[in-house]
């Protein structure tokens, strides 16, 4: 939160608080279990809104909204009403809102004073807080409404601040500052009327993306002219959805389509351009981004919800006391005890003629008496260490602090530590999550042959499972390599392909390369300093592999590629060649493809395309059978050692062709309606006939230390399954290179690629191929579940399961819905691939709900968002990739591998931790209201409160208030590395060993046996003259030292709870047991006109001036204690947990401190952790692999949009650009 | 997770700069959670040796604190039924306590045990008695016990606040109830003198019943629920009251009566003259008198040795079962085979 401006701004916006997130994280929210929609268009209002630019006055009878945005949940009038009524919504509150109304009433026992004193001690802490985060979000408000933004008044810029702004000022925005509002982009001052932005704060994503203005307004750059500009904008109603936007601009009588490419919106920032200027279209509210913030429903943990079963059983509890003492009530009341005064006209709630009548209002006597077994400041104490656990704990764990991206672990809610502990599913994404999404170009497949000499890490696996040897071929000396490219192979490097049967094909495979992507360089023109700026790590990849191959992509203009091409005529000969792009027919997740056409500096005509296998095969023409034949060979090859791949191809265009096609391109390009439709119309068109070049196998590389967390994770009993797009060959190689699938484990197999499906596919009638594939799937699951019931209970085997997103589908059907979970529960680990967002989802939620376990998704892109919220709890991975799964997820880890620190250690400790808090709450509250219950017996069942009404009141939130903080903070049965070294210790949390109805049976008994002892002892030791003066104690006398020895003993006893003990816990229940008696020194000391605290007055100095004082204190405790302290060491002795046993192996080692182990990182790297430091230092563009193809093989994508997902189209404005010009041009001729 | 953007930001481009924001969490032993700390582990050795340690405490105690208690002469004697004519129904007994007219005198006779030192104390134990019960215990007003111009203030003493129209001082039915039944004492024909002073608490004499309050109105109402005050003392001392307004914890409950400050003989006979006044027939309770020393501990009462010596001893019984199962079958501590998943080889 330390950041500047904006930085700030966002944490408050869209990540830091749950009131309102990022646009992106709300918008994906929306998402509900049964669809999955990443960012649907809403529907827009039938309506419109005209704005006239410049022209305040005729803007203001539309009654814009103003530009000040608010995002603070009160106000200084709403803030008690409304956060008073947030805190009763809590039941707890509720109850002792009622308990104190109760106590009011002449049936109390008790004055107000013991329930409201608390309740608002708890109310305060609350609301202090609520305060404190409101405080911080106004506080960012103000800095960001008073940004000053420079606005035309007349013909001069004037420095306004944001809030001041209106819908159709002129604004100017310079380089790096904010758009302070969603604007209409008029002009920059770069020419071509461009400009690039970084949407980080929308989406993440830090490449830069173009914006272009209509070139009708390029010119109103300065004030002098931008104060001439009088247009009309008509455009939709503000709406949320961040990348469509429709609306016309007319200026003099003239009517100009604006689409999104026009767009600036508000949380953007300008970058690479001096300034802009924009007129403002929607302010405040109604930007896009802020529609798109809304609350988010917060999780709630499992263990959460068992603490309402306790509470309930409390409740039950009290109850049932309430029933005993009210009945004995109505029994023991009787005129014969005439000194009670129960006269003829007594009050009716000791009115012996009519007994039902004093029974029931003992009834509620007692309940407001009892009201203590309800552990008021639970939950405000569960709530304070849990954001001290994240807040300290989880996000400064130096463990989980990614050096190389600068990321520490972020725990982005807090209610949801323990559930860390619990786990048992863990559904994990494979790209960008297992894999690093580090593309390097691996391997080719040129014209039939393979280049191409490195082993990947999977077939190395392979080969060291199988026990075959692998012959490394060494690299030879002068191997480049560079972030992208990974790649040695003597006969096509430097320049050596000339040599090859064909270089034309390599030509073509090269200039393919080169010319057909998005990319856009950045920096210095030459080959060691560009740095490419791309959509996907493999476009990245692939240029870059191209500039190794003497084919340097350097410059980019609207119309022009450039490239540097070396080698190419002769060795050692380097010209730069101009190849005019005319046409890009865009990436999209149905196309699968993207082409290009351009022209060569000799007017030859081009469409060079790559895309996914499939796709590109189908359009082949059919000549060369030995090079697709040859090619398929690799590209399966290819895909077997785990490497992503992709075809490349080309078409000679003759002129006509070319010109016929370009203008039904234009008029698509320019249709107002379905335009992405008509125009992936259009590009299929000239999409045939293609000619295969080769292929590309871009290699994805493990994340680091992941085989072994999983190893670890899975010997901490968590199940982990990988749900992949990926295609089923390299899943599994993944699988199997993470340590998932191993050759011990049976795979079973589900999948579509059969020959029964694939024959059914070819006929193409969809009602024949989902019942064939239905029966398949049917037939294939009852199959392996007889299979895995052998296997696993007769041979112990372990199981993997592998299925496909086609198979998925109908297994996910309600029919097959069981045996796919019984199925999947019984194997060790699952692979789905080939799946889409939706059914990752679905996967989730069926082990989430159908197996009642606890589960976690990991992810790290848009695809895996659905998933992330499924789970109890979704992790993201922050660092590299976009931030929509952050923006979902409960935890974001940098790094994979921080899973173990965040569930073995993190995870762990909150669970245990937060047991031992609940558990000891639930008993100090039980002794104490028991001791109570037993002095009821005695009373005559007359509702007699034992305690002072303040020793009641200040029991829970000041005698032993802390120390249970304290506890739920520092305890730790082992240390991190052991905990770790251990990760069976896990499955305690699994199986829930410390919260279960065992447990707290054994916290009841002792609360049971404890507050007998209190209540007899005291009461049975005080009955005679205690002092050598003969003098007798009265009632007040004895409730204190009840109460001392309770103080005292129950927060002994969180000291015997303790596995560690710091000196906070020295601190905090010395604290709590001298609290009481500075308490009651003064307490009882003094006299005040206050009523009823005459009762205990100087009792503690009478009962310190005897004996029976200072015999009882050391009795007392130690009998109530002694059944405990038995008990731990029986338990200890005979039946100890784990994690004693691992305490007493490692009884005598010291606790490693780690900050000499933290100081050394850096100075002691392996060699290739010295590698990975290197590449992450190298410049490294920011992308999202999801919608785009070269992400192999875009499936996941693919199946969101069949899904009914819109994926985020590109603006890809650089192809836009070329046909706009080129459109022109035709238009010209 | 701002940084990552925040650090890109200016472009992507200057990345590889070395980065002067650093996210990395500074290193404090709190934030590591590793705070030194004691770890104890509940070894049987640990058991053992506090067991040992508890019974090494308790018994001594307990034999100090029994014997103490043991060298208190205590002298119970329940005269509730002796001191009513005949062996007659609970209504005749009510009737007799309730009737105004006959003298309830009555004597019974006191051996002594042991010999008694002075100061012996005088008690009266009642039971049955509900001194605690919500409704008695909230019927008094201790801002008028205390101040003199809080007379008026009877709010709580419901229904004895008012008679004949004007407040009761003290108010309540604690006040109302007081104890009258009275003692005499004498062996042979000499009178044995019981000092009434100093029987309450100094801090309830001094602070909680005013020496400027005086006793109004007390005892007139229709119903006589026990003894009257001499309207011309002050609260402060009148101290039988104060004594019975110091409500007892529990339904039997001894309150002190006086002290008689003179040596008593074993086999003394102490003939006690009683005023029988006292009603507790109507609901059953006993009447107790007690005649009692007092140790440094206080008066009779073997609870706090006895349980003493039960708990020292009992954990010296633990320590030593302990220490055998230890001896015979002594568990390693830290031994792997013992971890769950050791245990059982298919690791669930």
């Amino acid at each position: 939160m330390d950041g500047k401006g904006w930085e700030r701004v966002r944490m408050a916006r869209l990540g830091g608080s749950s009131a309102s997130r990022g646009r992106e994280a709300a918008q994906l929210r929306q998402v509900s279990s049964q669809t999955v929609r990443l960012g649907r268009v809403q529907p827009q209002a039938p309506s419109h809104r005209t704005i006239y630019c410049n022209d305040r006055e005729a803007n203001l009878l539309a009654r814009f909204k103003v530009n000040s945005v608010s995002t603070t949940k009160y106000n200084i009038l709403t803030f008690l009403p409304k956060g008073l009524f947030e805190q009763f919504r809590r039941v707890a509150n509720l109850y002792f809102l009622m308990i104190s109304i109760l106590s009011t009433t002449p049936i109390s026992p008790v004055s107000p004073v013991t329930n409201v004193v608390p309740l608002s001690l708890v109310l305060l802490v609350s609301l202090i807080k609520e305060a404190f985060e409101d405080w911080k979000r106004f506080q960012n408000d103000i800095a960001i409404n008073s940004t000053p933004v420079d606005v035309l008044q007349g013909e001069n810029w004037e420095t306004v601040s944001w809030r001041k702004l209106q819908v159709g000022d002129i604004i100017r925005v310079k380089q790096d500052e904010f758009f302070p509002a969603d604007l209409l982009f008029l002009a920059s001052t770069n020419p071509d009327g461009v400009c690039y932005i970084e949407t980080a704060n929308l989406d993440g994503e830090t490449n830069l993306k173009i914006r272009k203005a209509l070139e009708r307004t390029w010119d109103y750059v300065f004030p002098e002219k931008a104060s001439e500009f009088k247009g009309e904008i008509q455009c939709e109603q503000p709406n949320n959805s961040l990348y469509t936007f429709t609306g016309n601009l007319i200026v003099e009588n003239q009517t100009l389509p604006l689409s999104p490419n026009q767009i600036l919106l508000r949380g953007c920032s300008l970058r690479n351009t001096v300034h802009i200027v924009g007129a403002v279209i929607f302010t405040g509210h109604e930007t896009k981004v802020m529609m798109n913030s809304m609350s988010v429903p917060s999780k709630r943990s499992t263990l959460e919800r068992k603490l309402d079963k306790l509470i309930l059983t409390l409740f039950g509890g009290l109850f049932f006391m309430c029933l005993i003492g009210a009945i004995g009530s109505g029994v023991f009341i009787n005129r014969k005890y005439y000194y009670l005064g129960l006269f003829e006209d007594v009050e009716q709630q000791f009115n012996p003629s009519n007994r039902f009548v004093v029974s029931i209002l003992t009834m509620f006597t007692l309940i407001t008496l009892y009201s203590t077994i309800i552990p008021i400041s639970l939950y405000v104490s569960i709530e304070m260490i849990k954001f001290i656990q994240c807040a300290q704990f989880i996000n400064k764990d130096l463990r989980m602090y990614h050096a190389e991206t600068n990321t520490p672990a972020l725990a982005r809610t807090s209610n949801l530590n323990e559930e860390l502990g619990q786990v048992e599913y863990i559904f994990s994404d494979k790209t960008g999550t297992l894999t690093r999404n580090l593309m390097e170009f691996f391997k080719c497949s040129i014209g039939g042959v393979s280049y191409g000499v490195g082993i990947t890490e999977i077939e190395r696996g392979q080969a060291q499972r199988e026990g075959r040897a692998l012959n490394e071929i060494q690299k030879s000396d002068t191997v480049v390599y560079e972030k992208g490219f990974n790649f040695d192979d003597d006969r096509i490097m430097r320049g050596a392909w000339r040599n090859e049967r064909d270089p034309e094909i390599f030509k073509e495979f090269f200039r393919c390369l080169a010319l057909c992507h998005t990319v856009l360089p950045e920096g210095d023109e030459s080959p060691e300093k560009i740095v490419y700026q791309a959509a996907s790590p493999d476009e990245a990849a692939l240029v870059t592999a191209a500039k190794h191959f003497g084919f340097f992509f350097y410059r980019r203009t609207p119309t022009t590629v450039q490239l540097r091409e070396s080698h190419v005529e002769k060795m050692g000969n380097i010209q730069d060649v101009s190849y005019e792009i005319l046409n890009v027919l865009e990436f999209n997740s149905t196309r699968k493809r993207q082409s290009v056409v351009c022209r060569y500096p000799n007017g030859r005509l081009v469409l060079y395309c790559k895309g996914a296998d499939n796709v590109i095969y189908e359009r082949l023409a059919g000549t060369n059978q030995d090079i697709k034949r040859l090619t398929r060979e690799h590209l399966e090859q290819f895909g077997s050692s785990g490497l992503r791949t992709l075809c490349l191809a080309y078409r000679d265009l003759t002129i006509d062709t070319y010109e016929n096609w370009n203008e039904k391109f234009v008029q698509a390009k320019s249709s107002l309606r379905d335009r992405e439709k008509k125009l992936d119309e259009v590009a299929e068109m000239i999409e045939k006939d293609l000619i295969l070049i080769g292929s590309t196998a871009i290699e994805d590389k493990l994340q680091e230390g992941v085989p072994d967390c999983i190893d670890t994770l899975s010997r901490a009993g968590i199940k982990i399954w990988v749900l992949t797009g990926d295609k089923m060959e390299t899943a599994i190689n993944i699988a199997y290179a993470c340590n998932l699938i191993n050759n011990d484990m049976k795979q079973l197999i589900i999948t579509s690629e059969t020959d029964a499906i694939r024959e059914a596919e070819e006929k193409g009638d969809p009602v024949e191929i989902s019942r064939v594939i239905r029966d398949s799937v049917s037939h294939d699951l009852k199959r392996c579940l007889e299979e895995a019931q052998q296997d696993l209970h007769i041979f112990g085997q372990k199981l993997a399961l592998v299925i496909d997103g086609k198979c998925l589908m109908y297994a996910l059907d309600p029919s097959f819905r069981v045996d796919l979970l019984k199925l999947s529960l019984n194997c060790s680990s699952v692979v789905c691939c080939r799946v889409s967002p939706l059914q990752k989802a679905q996967v989730t939620s069926l082990v989430k709900k159908g197996a009642r376990r606890i589960t976690l998704s990991i992810g790290d892109g848009a695809n895996d968002v659905s998933m992330i919220q499924a789970a109890h709890v979704g992790v993201g991975i922050s660092g590299l990739e976009g931030m929509q799964a952050v923006m979902a997820s409960d935890f974001a880890i940098a790094q994979f591998r921080f899973l173990k620190d965040l569930l073995l250690v993190h995870g762990r400790w909150s669970y245990i931790r937060l047991c031992k808090v609940i558990t000891y709450f639930f008993y100090k509250n039980l002794t104490f209201t028991l001791t109570q219950f037993w002095f009821t017996f005695h009373t005559g069942f007359s509702g007699q409160r034992f305690y002072d009404d303040w020793f009641q009141s200040l029991y829970n939130v000041i005698f032993t208030a802390l120390p249970v903080i304290i506890l739920g903070l520092f305890d730790k049965d082992v240390s991190a590395s052991l905990a770790k070294k251990y990760p069976q210790l896990y499955k305690e949390g699994i199986r829930n060993t410390y919260f279960k109805w065992a447990v707290v049976g054994v916290w009841a008994f002792f609360a049971f046996y404890q507050s007998l002892i209190f209540y007899y002892f005291t009461t049975t030791a005080s009955e005679n003259g205690h002092n050598s003066s003969g003098k007798i104690f009265g009632l007040w006398d004895v409730s204190t030292m009840a109460f001392t020895c309770v103080v005292i003993t129950v927060n002994l006893r969180l000291l015997m709870a303790c596995n560690s003990i710091t000196r906070w816990h020295h601190l905090s229940i010395s604290g709590s047991i001298l609290a009481w008696f500075v308490f009651i020194f003064i307490y009882s000391g003094v006299m005040t006109p206050n009523d009823r605290q005459e009762n205990v007055y100087f009792t503690i100095y009478v009962l310190m001036s005897t004996f029976y004082f200072y015999l009882t204190l050391l009795l007392v405790p130690i009998v109530a204690l002694f059944g405990d302290f038995l008990y731990l060491g029986l338990q200890r002795w005979f039946f100890p947990y784990n994690y004693q046993i691992v305490q007493e192996i490692h009884r005598d080692e010291v606790d490693s401190i780690s900050r000499t182990e933290f100081l050394e990182i850096g100075n002691h790297l392996t060699p290739d952790e010295a590698r990975s430091y290197a590449i992450a230092q190298l410049p490294r563009e920011k992308s999202k692999h999801t919608g785009f193809a070269f992400d192999s093989p875009g499936y996941e994508s693919f199946f969101a949009s069949q899904a009914g997902v819109y994926v985020p189209q590109k603006a890809w404005d650089v192809a836009r650009r070329a046909s706009v010009r080129s459109s022109k041009r035709t238009s010209q001729r | 997770m701002n940084n990552s953007a925040a650090g890109t930001s200016s472009g992507s481009g200057d990345v590889s700069a070395p980065r002067r924001n650093s996210n990395r969490p500074k290193y404090s032993r709190f934030t590591q959670q590793e705070l030194p700390a004691c770890k104890p582990i509940l070894t049987p050795r640990w058991v053992i040796s506090v067991f040992t340690l508890i019974g090494v405490i308790f018994i001594p105690i307990g034999i100090a604190a029994l014997r103490a208690s043991t060298n208190v002469v205590e002298i119970v004697k329940r005269y509730d039924a002796d001191c009513i004519p005949g062996n007659n129904t609970k209504a005749y007994k009510v009737a007799y306590i309730q009737d105004k007219n006959i003298d309830k005198t009555c004597n019974i006779t006191l051996r002594v045990p042991k010999d008694m030192d002075p100061p012996i104390y005088v008690y009266y134990q009642l039971d049955n008695f509900y001194q605690n019960h919500r409704r008695y215990v909230k019927s008094r007003n201790d801002a008028q016990l205390k101040d003199r111009g809080k007379a008026n203030d009877t709010s709580g003493c419901d229904p004895e606040d008012a008679s004949n129209g004007s407040p009761i001082v003290p108010c309540g039915l604690i006040a109302w109830s007081l104890f009258n039944d009275t003692y005499n004492f004498s062996i042979g024909n000499q009178n044995l003198t019981v000092n009434k002073r100093g029987i309450s608490w100094k801090s309830d004499r001094d602070h909680k019943f005013g020496n400027d309050v005086f006793p109004r109105n007390f005892q007139n109402g229709t119903l006589i629920g026990g003894a009257s005050l001499d309207e011309n003392t002050p609260l402060s001392q009148q101290e039988d009251l104060i004594v019975w307004m110091r409500t007892a914890a529990l339904p039997t409950f001894r309150k002190s009566y006086g002290k008689i400050e003179q040596n008593l003989r074993e086999n003394d006979t102490i003939t006690v003259t009683i005023k029988n006044n006292y009603n507790t027939y109507s609901f059953s309770g006993k009447k107790k008198l007690v005649l009692s020393t007092s140790s440094w501990l206080g008066g009779k009462n073997d609870f706090i040795g006895i349980t003493y010596l039960t708990i020292g001893g009992l954990c010296f019984f633990l320590a030593i079962a302990f220490t055998g199962v230890y001896l015979v079958k002594p568990r390693k501590l830290g031994d792997p085979s013992y971890l769950s998943w050791n245990r059982n080889p298919s690791g669930r």
